[in-house]
């Protein structure tokens, strides 16, 4: 198996690689001489992967100790590159070196298979700690998501690390949720207020769908603290789950409810009276019956308001 | 130690381009003009107003020596979606956050109301206003009816700091306070009579977030408290009764959301046993709280009883929640990986439990009291799934969830849902990349009990959907065809599909079906496109009965969702004149049908057609200067037959704020400099 460099930061600043990769005396010995020097000869900002970009970065902070150029620089990461340094004749390859991204992970050709796995091993020798902690056996870790599908390492600004260009990084693969965001009733990521990443946490979670808090409800209340009681007269399934009633990427009906009301209270409320009749269109204006209070504006909540929860002691039908 | 020894004496790094110590930045100043007023356009960028507006953005970078930044960061200063973040610090020993935000959400502008004291906690009716027993006798309500609005603003402030105390230890704190404050629809009732209010949003939420973490090589630990502090600077919405009364009730308090506390501590465990074992534990251990004073059970002095007694001066609502979660997995063989994954979650509500007298709507004292029921839920989900490399491009994939939720207080004390999944996933190098997976799911209940406290009792032949017997099929497919030509192309199908077998009154069942299709090319240097679709139908059947016995009636739900949208960049000259354009068209439909076993007229749909459409250049005037237009499109055509044709008197019974459907079409100019230095 191919050794993989060691973790930046020389050695003593920072936890290391994982046992067993130590480079061999081989690798060792394939360090380039000048370091960066000798790389940015070739890859400067008019060539095939200009790199220039990654000075502007946190990579690229000397004074920083854990940061690559503080170690071994290009090579912290991208492995010795003594060999593929070397002039090769017109029309031959040169010689391969640790890369990234898909062109890595797809390449035909043979000389450069740098797996998803071995690639984000070389990105959690240091990055392994707080939100990653979770990230091996993740869902994302599961379908072969390399760190560089996501993150650019050579650009001043990282698109997913931005809250207004993050969504379209993730719209990428999640191609439905940016079609869920163009409905009437959405959250403001369109306008750039919000992003995945306030509710989704995609390295790994201890939740159901990558989600920044333990449960559904756990992530709502960060925003929507007014809804977490507990309340005297609690609404069972509110305080269950909110995505029973309500479809957080958007939806054609008003405040994200998953249909239209009364059908939607009546999935769950049949009792004798009038929330068992079913509500038609003779009860619309200009309907052959008169228009119904029932059905028309707020629908049930036109009185029954407190859908949430109230702590009005005479709230126990959700009226006060 | 063993990590290398490199001779790096002779790296000099004198081509790196490392930043020097000082300032740089950009500076975005301009006007832009709405075309006209627009909530819904508006509902969340702040471009609700016709007119101009002030363009204000700038990036302000400081660099110093000894790896010191600042980074200033000002987003939408003339708007009120506004924004501000610096952050700055020595890099790799700490940083400091401080965060300024708004985010506005204009809900709607077509209302109106009777009532005074909008915006306050108590709404009167004018001098002049007649009561009657209908909306049709209230003949004062257009001589007293006037426009409002709802709409909200949330302010945040954000403070925080990181300490990187040692190679391996790391501490974090940060707090925020965030403000809101607006208005909001809510409904209100005296026995049969509704009217829709404006009640007043003055909601203050402060979150603190402490952590400490430790990151080694095979040991990773993050222990972490989290806050959560909600207060409500209104207790409750007091409005006069716009109906003649029974006697005394003259007017009725709502209640709002009461003051709560959430406080949770969180361990997070990463251990590797081996380079190929890895073992994660996550532990939150929380409670939430809520004693705030009660209201009075009723604020009409002339029911007989009053005052009436409560049990209790406040809930003291104690809710404990533990949310746990071990996972293993392991790569047994270079091709073969296993998983194993245990989660807890429990929502313990410890609310003392009392019986209150209650009266209806300010109208009618109950003769039968009623207890508070404190819900609880608890699940327990095992999770096992392997993973076998079948050839170098073959990956297949199952697993097996067991996942038991037990209830209390409710129908079903506990339901248990199996599920088998199965995922494949083939390359073909260079050329495509496929993933389809495919999950079948079956939930089944012990007994359902229908309530014995509810009067009258409900259908026994209703099943309440989240703890109904299930089965449910999921399948996706992806296919990824690879950069040949530097053109991706991608497609997707995706379905869920529910059936609640046992259900004969209630939500029978579910689909939601997607098709999309995705498309990105670099034409060439000068230009790219993308574009992508997606269709969407979401659709469910429910069944209802009117005497509280056998279905006699049904409902349908269909909803049809078509989304295009297409873009492009391109550059006319070189370093001096790039311009682009985004397009988007969504076409949705929510179609209801309800079929009542005699003829009844149908629902029109709900529709919303919407266009956007915004194209955009810059023009580099000097190096540091460029010169930047933008044009903005938008145009929303929408109905819903819950509002359209609703006036605030349409419903004999319902004095409605006579909200209507959103519809704008915007036009948008931005003119602005970009001075870089």
């Amino acid at each position: 198996e191919e050794a993989m460099p060691k973790a930046p930061a020389a050695s003593k600043a920072q936890p290391q690689v994982k046992p067993g990769t130590t480079p061999d005396a081989r690798t060792m010995s394939a360090y380039t001489q000048k370091g960066a020097d000798t790389c940015i000869k070739c890859h400067d900002e008019d060539s095939v992967f200009p790199v220039f970009s990654i000075f502007k970065t946190r990579h690229a902070q000397t004074a920083d100790k854990r940061s690559p150029f503080a170690y071994l620089q290009c090579e912290t990461c991208h492995g010795p590159g003594a060999e593929h340094a070397k002039k090769v004749p017109p029309g031959q390859n040169q010689a391969p070196i640790i890369t990234f991204g898909p062109r890595s992970k797809l390449t035909k050709d043979k000389l450069n298979p740098v797996s998803v796995d071995k690639q984000n091993k070389i990105c959690l020798s240091c990055h392994q700690g707080d939100d990653r902690i979770n990230w091996h056996g993740s869902i994302h870790a599961n379908a072969d998501l390399a760190c560089v599908s996501c993150h650019r390492i050579h650009v001043a600004h990282d698109p997913v690390l931005s809250k207004t260009t993050q969504a379209e990084v993730c719209y990428r693969c999640h191609t439905k949720v940016r079609a869920d965001f163009y409905k009437t009733s959405v959250h403001p990521v369109r306008a750039g207020l919000l992003t995945c990443s306030d509710c989704h946490t995609p390295h790994g979670s201890s939740a159901e769908h990558l989600l920044i808090k333990p449960t559904v409800n756990q992530t709502c209340y960060t925003c929507h603290a007014e809804k977490r009681g507990p309340f005297l007269w609690e609404h069972a399934p509110v305080a269950e789950d909110c995505s029973l009633c309500h479809r957080p990427h958007g939806s054609v009906y008003p405040a994200l409810l998953t249909k239209s009301l009364p059908l939607l209270c009546q999935q769950c409320h049949s009792v004798a009276g009038h929330p068992a009749v079913a509500r038609t269109g003779d009860a619309l204006p200009g309907g052959s019956s008169p228009p119904s209070a029932f059905l028309l504006a707020g629908s049930c909540t036109n009185c029954h308001s407190q859908v949430h929860g109230s702590n009005h002691p005479s709230g126990v039908r959700g009226m006060r | 130690d063993d990590t290398p020894k490199i001779d790096t004496s002779q790296w000099k790094c004198k081509f790196c381009a490392f930043e020097e110590p000082g300032v740089t930045g950009a500076l975005d100043i301009g006007i832009g003009y709405v075309s006209d007023d627009s909530y819904k356009f508006g509902e969340y960028n702040g471009l609700n107003e016709k007119g101009g507006y002030f363009i204000g953005n700038a990036i302000v970078r400081i660099r110093a020596e000894d790896a010191k930044y600042w980074n200033i960061d000002i987003n939408n200063a003339g708007l009120d979606s506004r924004s501000v973040n610096i952050e700055g610090g020595k890099q790799g020993s700490y940083e400091l956050k401080l965060n300024y935000d708004e985010l506005p959400h204009n809900i709607t502008d077509s209302i109106a109301t009777p009532f005074l004291g909008v915006g306050g906690s108590n709404l009167t009716l004018p001098s002049t206003w007649v009561r009657a027993g209908s909306t049709a006798g209230m003949t004062d309500l257009s001589n007293s009816l006037h426009p409002t609005d709802l709409q909200t603003k949330r302010k945040r402030v954000g403070v925080g700091a990181t300490f990187i105390a040692s190679e391996r230890w790391k501490y974090a704190v940060s707090y925020r306070h965030e403000t809101r404050e607006g208005t909001r629809a809510v409904g209100s009732a005296f026995f049969f009579n509704g009217a829709q209010l404006v009640m007043p949003v003055d909601y203050v939420t402060q979150q603190i977030d402490v952590s400490a973490s430790y990151t080694g090589n095979a040991f990773q630990a993050r222990f972490a408290y989290y806050g959560s502090l909600f207060s409500d600077n209104n207790t409750a919405l007091t409005w006069q009764n716009p109906y003649v009364s029974a006697a005394g009730a003259d007017s009725g308090q709502l209640a709002q959301p009461p003051d709560n506390a959430f406080h949770q501590l969180t361990a997070e465990l990463g251990y590797d046993f081996s380079e190929r074992t890895r073992a994660t534990a996550d532990l939150s251990i929380g409670r939430m709280t809520q004693n705030q004073d009660f209201l009075p059970v009723t604020t009409n002095t002339s029911l007989t009883g009053y005052p009436f007694a409560l049990p209790r001066s406040s809930l003291d609502g104690l809710v404990d929640t533990v949310n746990g979660k071990l996972k293993i997995t392991s790569r047994v063989t270079p091709k073969l990986n296993l998983g194993l994954t245990y989660i807890y979650n429990d929502h313990d509500d410890k609310t003392p439990q009392a019986t209150y007298t209650w009266v209806s709507t300010d109208t009618n004292v109950n003769s039968t009291t009623r207890t508070n029921l404190p819900y609880s839920f608890r699940q327990n989900k095992l999770k096992l799934e392997a993973d076998y490399q079948l050839t170098g491009n073959t990956r297949l994939s199952a697993g097996f969830d067991n996942d038991k939720n037990d209830r209390t207080y409710q129908e079903v004390s506990d339901t248990t849902e199996n599920t088998v999944w199965g995922k494949g996933k083939v390359r073909i190098p260079g050329t495509a990349e496929m993933t389809i997976k495919l999950a079948h799911a079956k939930r089944d209940i012990g007994n359902y009990e229908a309530l014995p406290w509810l009067s009258p009792e409900e259908n026994p032949l209703l099943r309440k959907y989240n703890m109904a017997d299930r089965d449910r099929d999921l399948g996706s497919l992806r296919i990824q065809l690879l950069s040949f030509n530097n053109v991706s192309v991608g497609f997707g199908f995706e379905y869920a599909n529910d059936v609640y077998s046992h259900s004969s009154v209630g939500l029978t069942a579910s689909r939601d079906f997607s098709l999309n299709a995705d498309m990105s090319a670099v034409v060439d240097a000068k230009t790219t496109l993308y574009i992508f679709l997606n269709h969407e139908e979401i659709s469910s059947q429910q069944s209802g009965s009117s005497t509280a016995t056998i279905a006699d009636w049904s409902g349908e739900n269909k909803d049809t969702i078509d989304t295009i949208g297409f873009g492009f960049k391109h550059t006319i000259i070189e370093k001096k004149l790039d311009v682009g354009g985004d397009f988007s068209i969504t076409n949705s439909q929510g179609r209801v049908i309800v079929d009542a076993g005699s003829a009844a007229a149908p629902f029109p749909d709900i529709n919303a057609d919407f266009i956007s459409a915004k194209l955009y250049a810059a023009y580099k005037l000097r190096d540091n200067l460029t010169l930047k237009g933008t044009y903005w499109y938008q145009k929303l055509d929408s109905t819903n037959w819950s509002y359209d044709g609703v006036a605030v008197d349409t419903v004999s019974n319902l004095l409605a704020l006579g909200q209507t459907s959103p519809n704008y079409s915007v036009n948008v100019v931005m003119m602005s400099v970009r001075y870089q230095f």
